[in-house]
């Protein structure tokens, strides 16, 4: 018998459809996230609610200034566009932490749960009460996640400013080597937008939320072993600069600042976002043979002399990259996105060096990447059908697994909207305890 | 900040253990994608094995920034590859397979970044490898995952087409301006980095059911769950999302703003008592009250939130970055300077939490590193080494995990099977070597 194609083999086992049939990794684990203005703290807990974990939202009775942070000011049936694609599989309760009530109440949580995540200033939990070392006494399993702009300790760490994504970006020595370069002769005024140029999304805010759940996993794996609980702590700049890769020595070994390069790039070749005849490509090619598959598919190879070529090294220099990139383009020019596409794929199979071919991409807007036949196909836009904000689309199915794969069951819940389920489960509390507790605005 | 718990963490955390203790990680990756997953492990205690083809090994051993190489090393190669041993194996040859197989039997975890298919013709994909070791982890990392069309078309990848692909480069932008590509390599080593996530998760999923996995990770769609409103803000208007620059659409204000000496600060304040403060600041209390202003979501209408980064860029441009920086502590908002390379690794803050932090590399000599960016009470990660020519620690790996006798060790070198370096720049130790450090097995 034949056996199985590798991807039909795969298919069959982690396509994102079927996810819902298979067990969940993290379904005994149960997880407290009072993180504030913090998307970081939302990502973070996602991850790990997309996991199969329980967990916990708690927001203040007015909600969490983070569901006002959406595009334009948007609301969708009363929730900001970031918040709801974050709040993902979690169960919303409030519950007022600045008032002794609220704090005893929380304890009452924290004996029942695994995790615990918080994205206050560094000092706020332990004045209320409810910081780490107090409260391993009443659960020394906890695991006790904080992400902040500048950490737990250090001397930043006492600083009154709170943690903006924007900030981070700025904190971690990305944004200064990115962005266009200006042109000669010209000065800000002109060109405002030859400047360092942060990342659209709020990538430091998702990176140091990823990070957190990795290491809350490693905590829970070191746990397994050990019994013992511990405290995290994240400072979202680093997190962010953490994922830099060869700057820092650069600069140590020669004094050399990465400046900004615009769409080449300082440290690969061939690496550039190149024009064509209806918008830009993506070019790749970091071995010396794709660089000469691309010269040999636009019709180069003898004009640049490829067969030559020996070594990717000469063209890494600043100037020798300066002087090829115009070349580049004007042969990409001649093409559209989808010719050159074509062309790369064909030249792996049938060009000199096949199947050795150069990476081709085209530079899309994501309103192209959500209408790609390919991403559709892999599960990425599948709509939620959320019970309370209706069929909506938030990226998903970022990983796929065979055994234990994650899964979106719902997008959001409004400010609250748990509060009974949940408080009956936890602590035992019907309807009376809890509209007394409304009433003196406690949740 | 539990002041007892991080006190001196700096000082005592290479005198406590590391959470991954115990596991092992074998490792068939190249360039930044593949790599940069295990070495996280590696900094938080894994043992990981970094299979390389012999004598040149991974790509990323030329990655260069202009033509600069670091002790005759490629800085991305030693930034990516923490805590590693380093395998040369010829995984084209059968015995070369047989040896990974061996090893995958002693492993929790392989990861790979190859093209569909091809560990499976080297007789090393997870369904040869799962025979071997049912409860193995294994993952696959590249662009376009395991199957669907792209990954049919046998396309490759790397980050700048998942930039590219995914509107991610797209909303990086300034309005009117070609979609612009990060410095980053944020794909690679953020999709790493969500991979591992999984492959924690699967071992949670392990210890409760002894039961291994297969997964996949295209870098191109975990990119695409950072852009969080934009799905929705599209399917809900039909509009495409554009990008805006340095200003946050959904955060208001936050933008990045010139200075009086033509540097930049990046400054945000959209809670109410923060946006007082930096009214306050400005010398300007009336606008936190100005209709146009009064609170969060009427500022981010377009037209409001233009007016307002007007008055802020103006009162930016008289000032110079560390008095904007002074006033933010001071009035509760936030700020900072856009930092260069030469900022971070000078900054006194991140060297006092260890974050930037100072490496006595037997091989490489000293650098500086970042550190693993989760700081643990009680099992602290911790960046120890990084990279190796190619083959370094071959003898100790065949000697100390698979038992092979040096007759066996000299035959695999014979047949080709395990190699070293080639005297390539970025493949072969540093010149300064002497011959003799860092090679853990047989020094003589």
């Amino acid at each position: 018998m034949k056996q199985q194609s590798w991807s039909d083999w795969v298919r069959e086992r982690d396509d994102p459809r079927i996810a819902h049939t298979k067990r969940e990794a993290l379904d005994d684990i149960t997880v407290l996230d009072l993180s504030y203005k913090s998307f970081a703290g939302c990502q973070c807990s996602s991850l790990l609610a997309e996991f199969g974990a329980e967990v916990l939202r708690i927001e203040p009775p007015e909600g969490d200034f983070l569901r006002i942070c959406t595009p334009y000011g948007m609301l969708y049936k009363g929730e900001g566009l970031n918040y709801i694609t974050e709040g993902r599989n979690k169960f919303h309760i409030t519950l007022d932490l600045s008032r002794p009530e609220g704090r005893k109440i929380l304890k009452g949580l924290v004996t029942q749960v695994d995790v615990l995540i918080e994205t206050y200033r560094p000092g706020t939990m332990d004045e209320w009460g409810i910081g780490y070392e107090q409260l391993k006494e009443i659960n020394p399993r906890l695991i006790f996640a904080s992400i902040t702009g500048y950490g737990q300790f250090g001397p930043m760490s006492q600083s009154q400013m709170p943690d903006y994504d924007n900030i981070a970006q700025a904190r971690s020595g990305i944004q200064s080597g990115t962005g266009e370069v200006m042109p000669e002769d010209k000065s800000y005024n002109e060109c405002p937008w030859a400047v360092p140029t942060k990342a659209g999304p709020w990538i430091a805010w998702s990176v140091a939320g990823t990070f957190v759940a990795v290491g809350i996993l490693a905590a829970l794996y070191w746990r397994g072993i050990t019994g013992e609980g511990q405290a995290l702590d994240v400072a979202s700049g680093e997190a962010y600069a953490r994922l830099d890769d060869y700057a820092a020595l650069w600069y140590y070994d020669t004094g050399i600042i990465s400046e900004r390069f615009g769409n080449l790039d300082v440290c690969a070749f061939l690496y550039c976002f190149a024009p064509t005849k209806d918008g830009a490509v993506f070019l790749g090619g970091l071995r010396l043979e794709m660089w000469q598959a691309f010269a040999d598919m636009v019709g180069k190879w003898d004009e640049w002399d490829a067969a030559s070529w020996t070594s990717l090294a000469p063209f890494m220099q600043k100037e020798e990259q300066l002087k090829w990139a115009p070349l580049i383009f004007e042969e990409t020019r001649k093409y559209t996105n989808e010719e050159l596409v074509r062309m790369s794929i064909e030249y792996a199979q049938k060009g000199r060096l096949a199947p050795i071919t150069p990476v081709v991409a085209p530079v899309c807007s994501p309103e192209e990447a959500m209408k790609d036949a390919n991403w559709l196909d892999r599960g990425i836009f599948i709509p939620t059908q959320d019970p309370v904000y209706g069929e909506l689309i938030v990226a998903q199915a970022q990983h796929k697994m065979t055994e234990s794969p994650i899964r979106t069951k719902w997008v959001c819940r409004p400010v609250g909207y748990d509060n009974e389920h949940i408080y009956l489960k936890y602590l035992g509390w019907g309807p009376s305890k809890l509209k007394e507790l409304k009433q003196k605005g406690i949740i | 900040m539990a002041q007892e718990t991080w006190k001196n963490y700096r000082e005592n955390k290479y005198f406590k253990p590391s959470p991954l203790k115990g596991i092992r990680v074998l490792e068939a990756c190249t360039i930044l994608l593949g790599p940069a997953g295990p070495a996280f492990l590696g900094a938080m205690g894994a043992e990981v094995i970094k299979c390389e083809l012999p004598p040149t090994g991974d790509t990323v051993r030329q990655m260069v920034p202009f033509g600069h190489s670091f002790r005759d090393q490629a800085p991305a190669a030693v930034h990516i590859n923490t805590n590693k041993y380093w395998l040369g194996l010829d995984l084209h040859k059968p015995e070369a397979q047989k040896i990974f197989c061996e090893l995958a039997a002693k492993s929790d975890i392989v990861e790979d970044n190859m093209r569909p298919g091809v560990m499976e013709k080297w007789n090393v994909g997870y369904r040869q490898l799962k025979e071997i070791n049912p409860s193995i982890i294994y993952i696959s990392k590249n662009g376009f995952g395991q199957w669907g069309q792209y990954a049919e078309e046998n396309r490759p990848s790397n980050d700048g087409a998942a930039q590219a692909f995914s509107g991610y480069a797209w909303m990086s932008s300034f309005p009117g301006r070609p979609p612009l590509k990060s410095r980053l390599y944020v794909c690679d080593t953020y999709g790493a980095l969500m991979g591992e996530m999984a492959v924690l998760a699967a071992l949670h999923y392990r210890a409760r059911t002894g039961k291994g996995q297969y997964i996949e990770l295209s870098q191109t769609e975990n990119i695409m769950r950072t852009m969080s409103w934009i799905w929705p803000y599209q399917q809900i208007t039909g509009k495409v999302a554009m990008p805006t620059g340095n200003r946050d659409v959904s955060i208001c204000p936050a933008d990045t703003f010139r200075c009086a000496d033509d540097t930049f600060v990046a400054i945000a304040a959209p809670a109410p008592e923060e946006f007082k403060g930096l009214c306050t600041a400005m010398g300007k209390p009336e606008l936190a009250e100005d209709p146009r202003f009064k609170d969060h979501l009427t500022r981010l209408k377009e037209k409001n939130a233009t007016a307002l980064l007007e008055i802020i860029a103006a009162w930016v441009r008289t000032k110079r970055p560390e008095e904007v920086e002074e006033s933010a502590e001071r009035h509760g908002f936030a700020a900072s300077r856009v930092y260069s390379s030469k900022d971070v690794v000078e900054d006194a803050h991140f060297r006092e939490r260890g974050f930037m932090t100072k490496i006595d590399d037997p091989v490489l000599g000293p650098y500086v590193e970042y550190e693993f960016p989760v700081m643990m009470s009680e099992s602290p990660p911790k960046v120890k080494w990084s990279l190796r020519p190619v083959g370094f620690d071959n003898e100790y790996i065949m000697k100390y995990r698979l038992g092979k006798s040096e007759d066996e060790i000299k035959e695999l070198y014979r047949c080709g099977i395990l190699g070293k370096w080639a005297d390539i720049q970025g493949c072969r130790p540093p010149p300064q070597w002497d011959g003799k450090a860092g090679i853990i097995m047989a020094r003589d």
